[in-house]
């Protein structure tokens, strides 16, 4: 399961309606305890995507390998991504699937009229062919 | 020895550790010493057919080696090696 604490809420939910209507993302740093992910930390990434960022969201890699050096330099570790989903649900799309990685837990924030709707987090498997729900929870759910 | 980065979640298959130093004098021999070290890793980076994931990227230092020769890149001692997935997406589009 994931915990977001809040302050790294607060920014991921600030940062989904900041965007909005275009999608955000973003690194998820903190701590794993067996099952159970702590993010204490929210870093706001680009979104790099050439195409209508409306509905599209691509991340660097050297922005992530980034985001993994500070984690380490924190003594934590990187635990997710995640982006939003303007006017439409906290699903893992098509597009989300194709082009994950299995390593990491996926938040998706569901934003309607520009306003945080519900979140969702998602766990992609190697093969891109399916994603478990996980249980997610912040100070307000 | 060049140091690789293990990604936390990958640490399970690494013995718990989140540094690795192996030898090799490319990219490759490292990848190749890494996953004889530890199998289980291997599935996670390589598909059936023997090649790096679609999703996994492999950055010398700060450089990504798909730039810079592939495996066949050559690696010195206090070279650090990172393994960084490609991330991308978005909703569905009506």
């Amino acid at each position: 399961m994931v915990h977001i604490e809040r302050a790294p809420w607060r920014e991921m939910v600030n940062h989904a309606q900041a965007v909005y209507p275009n999608e955000c993302c973003g690194a998820m740093i903190g701590t794993i305890d067996g099952d159970k992910k702590v993010v204490t930390v929210a870093m706001m990434l680009d979104n790099v995507s050439q195409g209508s960022q409306a509905a599209r969201y691509e991340l660097r890699p050297e922005d992530l390998l980034k985001a993994d050096r500070e984690a380490r330099t924190r003594g934590l570790d990187l635990i997710g991504i995640y982006h939003s989903h303007p006017d439409c649900g906290a699903y893992f799309s098509e597009t989300d699937l194709k082009n994950s990685c299995p390593w990491y837990s996926f938040v998706v924030l569901s934003v309607q009229n520009g306003s945080f709707d519900h979140a969702n987090s998602w766990l992609p498997n190697a093969e891109q062919t399916h994603a478990e729900k996980e249980e997610l929870t912040w100070p307000e759910s | 020895m060049a140091r690789i980065l293990i990604p936390t979640p990958l640490r399970q298959f690494a013995e718990k550790n989140d540094t690795v130093e192996l030898p090799g004098a490319t990219v490759g021999e490292v990848l190749g010493a890494l996953t004889a070290k530890y199998p289980d890793l291997k599935k996670n980076l390589y598909n059936d057919e023997g090649k790096l994931r679609s999703f996994v990227n492999v950055y010398l230092n700060d450089e990504d080696i798909r730039y810079t020769g592939k495996d066949a890149t050559a690696v010195v001692d206090s070279d650090v090696l990172s393994i960084v997935p490609s991330i991308a997406g978005g909703k569905n589009v009506r």
